[in-house]
């Protein structure tokens, strides 16, 4: 079986026992998110389950035939579902995703992935050498955090198979595998031990599994943590093409260093391996590129100072803004808060938009002793190390505050009494199903906001968004941007098939926001990502390759690159269209799970200041540059200063049903529309439920 | 992280080899001037040239890779490479070059780079009792495996002078194998050996790999150098 490995994993953590799902039976759903979903649908009998605590409440760590492969960016990540317990006001079926080694090793391990169902009555992590599979008592480990749960487990295991030659042996057999690897370990520090839903999922030193609150879905399964170690194969269908197309990427598409760096690039495949960091002070000392595995060009760093090892991009900005403001410049405090937060297991996204929401409501004269948020937290003090530490502290566990903050910062506005208010005057920056801005306001980047309250959470995939960041640094220098808007447009939509042609997909302008085009974009976008992104497992930060500036023309490989990476391995002739169908398939799965979580069109809704309030300024200032056509002209137009109009919105989310073959009324997946899918079954399971869509 | 056994040439640090071979380094050393192409086979021929009767010393490589661990980024695509070219197949444990990590520890301790070094003691190759670990001729006196002739007992493993044996038992194929410098990668296109390309050195996307004919100094500071320039610089990291 090139490139997958034949068996699932299947836990019971009840009983403490395992046994084995044969993937054959999934492979039609490709790898990662598609797997997941359609495992959860097997499983879970009652899908109404909207309580990631609830023993029943499947967790899938998910591999794709790429994973601990030589394809570029798309070897280390790895994908995790189930019920979550952080959004709201319904904890949605939803996804993480997390990097680094795990799904290597997993993968040598003879696994495609893990289905984690139960719940242990004490304790426990799993150790997985090979086909060996063993429950570990976790009396030892439970109350580290997340650094020290790992090298505690690296220790044992070392004393256990202590080597020889500086290689492990698998076995009492020399012929049962060997290894110099130190195994892939995925955890749960503080927080999630203590079912906070800030808490997230931590594997080496910053690889991160944060939304949904998976930590705490762990922590409520008594699970600490899944040491992984493999030394089998992956079988590669045409080794000599992966070898050729990995080469050509390297040398035609992507940074190498000793090249000229194209200026204003931000992300995307041709980007350098320099660290993506937000903080306005790197820690004192030296450092080295450190990435995922197979990565093409690395996104962050190890450091001589020891601190905030392997963190990147958000988690480097969360406290960064506050220690400015405070400091005047940065200052260690932000160095400090990373890695307390990834040591405590704490997601950094709902810290970003805690913090701001804490501040709004000291602004407001509401939060202090005493006060309607009564908290002994001194915000005078935010930005400083001490504030960061307490209010770390505070969360994972679970003390002051942070008992209120247990369940969410929205959940906490609602017990407050606050929410109305502060949801209603954008003073609580979550927008989308209980969750925090990633940055890019839903008034001004469509189809981020958009794709968000369709789905089941803070989209995260920057595909299009790259390309807003290349425009901001060109013009905040007083540059062209290295593509011009309608450059952009052209070629960004040529790829989207089956919408390809249509450059309005491209148009940001707010005449255009409510438009058909943009119902192909944000469908589009999804369909995409649920099978690239998220179950071929194509890193966000390297793809798509739209736009990429060492070619001569600018056009990057994205569209051609990907089937014949994945032919290579599995020797399967999928085209990309094919990928994207396969999307469309997947996203009608996890809609369906959805509405039989009680999912109905009245509730996709946006939070109320997105629609009362006009964006005049988002996280860098008031300058938001994004394509816009208007008479003809193509130009890099500056979208802030407005919100989105409801009663238009509505009308265009019953052109997005329309388009996706959904019950404009419910926004239910009709028969028909399944149907044509193979989905029969999910539409029987949802008529029986009276959740079909367009049934009488 | 495993320390290396390596030290400057000297042959009171040398393991005994087996009975009917011993190797004193130091005056084959001085007797080549260290340039290490003398075509010197061992044996009678040895005795009939410049050295002792007791030495057999083995030419030396016309190939080194070099490796800079401050500039990996520890993506493992060497590693994933070397087990595609030489067995069609991903596999870390199958690679003949090993990268080590860890997490916590801090830069630049957090990586190692275990690429064999083609000693030119070759004690690997002294200790093999059927010739499977050979000096190949026709590929600039690599230090190679010969899979056929390998009875599997893993001296050459044993031999390593470095901490992490850099000969290392294939538990899927039953031999040992090592780096041949790409003198035989059957699922790569591109030409390897001495006068090639190897698969890790292709891949590694930031060029934390080199190759050079040249021998090495014989510690550490000769296989772990600085093949970071201004263009490194440029994107932060340090270049010392």
């Amino acid at each position: 079986m090139n490139g997958y490995q034949g068996r699932i994993l299947h836990l019971d953590l009840t009983k403490r026992t395992f046994s084995v799902i044969d993937t054959d039976k999934y492979v039609q759903w490709g790898g990662g998110h598609g797997i997941g979903s359609a495992l959860y649908w097997d499983l879970v009998k009652d899908k109404t389950l909207a309580d990631g605590l609830d023993p029943r409440n499947v967790v899938t760590i998910m591999t794709s035939p790429l994973s601990g492969t030589m394809v570029p960016s798309a070897s280390g990540r790895v994908e995790v579902q189930g019920v979550g317990i952080q959004q709201y006001p319904v904890n949605w079926y939803t996804r993480s995703n997390f990097g680094g080694r795990f799904g290597g090793q997993l993968k040598y391990a003879g696994w495609d992935g893990i289905a984690i169902e139960g719940k242990s009555d004490k304790p426990v992590w799993i150790e997985i050498y090979n086909d060996i599979v063993v429950f570990r008592d976790a009396k030892g480990l439970w109350g580290k955090d997340t650094q020290d749960a790992q090298k505690a487990i690296w220790e044992e295991q070392a004393t256990r198979k202590p080597g020889e030659h500086g290689w492990t042996e698998m076995s009492n057999s020399r012929d049962g595998g060997r290894t110099t690897q130190r195994s892939a370990i995925i955890t749960i520090g503080q927080a999630g031990e203590n079912l906070s839903a800030f808490g997230c999922l931590i594997h080496d030193a910053g690889n991160g599994a944060g939304q949904g609150g998976f930590g705490a879905v762990f922590g409520g399964k008594n699970l600490k943590a899944i040491s992984v170690l493999g030394t089998g194969s992956v079988e590669i269908a045409d080794p000599a093409a992966l070898f050729d197309a990995r080469l050509k990427d390297k040398n035609e598409y992507a940074y190498t260093p000793g090249e000229d760096r194209p200026p204003y690039a931000f992300g995307g495949h041709g980007i350098s391996p320099q660290a993506a960091l937000w903080w306005a002070k790197s820690p004192e000392g030296g450092s080295g590129p450190q990435s995922c595995q197979g990565c093409i060009n690395g996104c962050r760093a190890r450091w001589e100072a020891g601190l905030a090892n392997e963190a990147s991009c958000q988690e480097t900005a969360c406290y960064a803004g506050f220690d400015v403001k405070k400091h005047g410049q940065g200052t260690e405090a932000t160095h400090i808060a990373v890695d307390l937060m990834n040591r405590l297991g704490i997601n950094t996204f709902e810290v970003w938009g805690c913090l701001a929401y804490l501040e709004a409501l000291n602004e407001k004269g509401v939060l202090g002793r005493g006060k309607q948020v009564d908290t002994t937290l001194n915000m005078e003090e935010l930005g400083e190390t001490s504030f960061i530490k307490t209010f770390l502290d505070m969360v994972a566990y679970r003390k002051d505050i942070g008992e209120d903050l247990a369940k969410g910062t929205v959940r906490a506005s609602v017990k407050w009494g606050r929410y109305k208010e502060d949801i209603g005057d954008g003073s609580l920056p979550f927008p989308y199903w209980g969750m925090p801005e990633h940055a890019y306001d839903p008034r001004l980047e469509i189809e981020w906001g958009y794709g968000s309250i369709l789905g089941s959470r803070d989209i995260n995939e920057h595909c299009f968004n790259w390309l807003m960041w290349d425009a901001l640094i060109a013009m905040g220098a007083g540059k062209e941007p290295a593509a011009s808007a309608e450059e952009w447009a052209k070629i960004v939509t040529d790829k989207m098939e089956p919408y390809a042609g249509d450059m309005q997909m491209m148009n940001y302008g707010t005449d255009n926001m409510y438009s058909e085009s943009w119902a192909k974009t944000v469908a589009w976008h999804r369909h995409y990502g649920q099978f690239w992104k998220e179950s071929a497992l194509f890193c966000d930060w390297r793809y798509p390759d739209f736009v990429n500036y060492h070619r001569p023309d600018k056009v990057g490989e994205s569209g051609k690159a990907e089937p014949i990476y994945w032919k290579a391995v599995t020797g399967n002739e999928m085209s990309f269209a094919d990928g994207v169908e396969l999307g469309r398939k997947i996203w009608n799965l996890d809609n369906a799970i959805w509405t039989l979580q009680g999912r109905h069109r009245d509730d996709v809704k946006l939070a109320r200041y997105i629609y009362e309030h006009d964006a005049k300024a988002w996280e860098l200032g008031t300058f938001f540059p994004l394509p816009v056509e208007k008479d003809g002209k193509w130009e890099y137009a500056n979208v802030c200063g407005r919100k989105i109009d409801e009663v238009k919105w509505e009308e265009w989310k019953t052109l997005f049903y329309n388009l996706e073959g959904w019950d404009n009324k419910s926004g239910w997946p009709t028969r028909e529309t399944l149907s044509k899918m193979g989905l029969d079954a999910v539409a029987d399971e949802l008529e029986k439920a009276g959740k079909l869509g367009g049934a009488a | 992280m495993s320390e290396d056994k390596i030290h400057p040439v000297d042959s009171r640090n040398q393991e005994e080899p087996a009975p009917r071979e011993r190797v004193s380094r130091r005056d084959f050393i001085k007797g080549i001037g260290g340039f290490g192409l003398f075509a010197v086979l061992g044996g009678n021929l040895a005795r009939g040239l410049l050295l002792p009767d007791d030495v057999i010393a083995f030419p030396a490589s016309e190939g080194y890779l070099l490796v800079d661990s401050k500039k990996c980024q520890g993506c493992n695509t060497c590693m994933m490479a070397c087990s595609l070219a030489h067995h069609g197949v991903q596999n870390l444990s199958l690679s003949r070059i090993q990268v080590n990590q860890d997490p916590f520890a801090a830069w630049p301790n957090d990586k190692s780079i275990e690429q064999c070094r083609q000693c030119p003691g070759a004690p690997c190759v002294a200790v093999c009792p059927t010739g499977a670990n050979h000096i190949d001729a026709a590929n600039g006196n690599v230090r190679r495996v010969d899979a056929n002739k390998c009875i599997g007992c893993q001296r050459c493993v044993a031999a390593c002078p470095l901490g992490q044996s850099r000969a290392d038992w294939n538990f899927e194929e039953k031999h040992a194998q090592k780096c041949d410098l790409c003198a035989e990668t059957p699922h790569w296109t591109s030409k390897g050996g001495e006068n090639g390309d190897q698969a890790c050195k292709a891949v590694c996307p930031v060029g934390a790999i080199s190759f050079t004919k040249e021998i090495p100094l014989q510690d550490d500071r000769g296989y772990n150098v600085n093949l970071r320039d201004a263009s490194w610089a440029q994107l932060s990291y340090p270049t010392k």
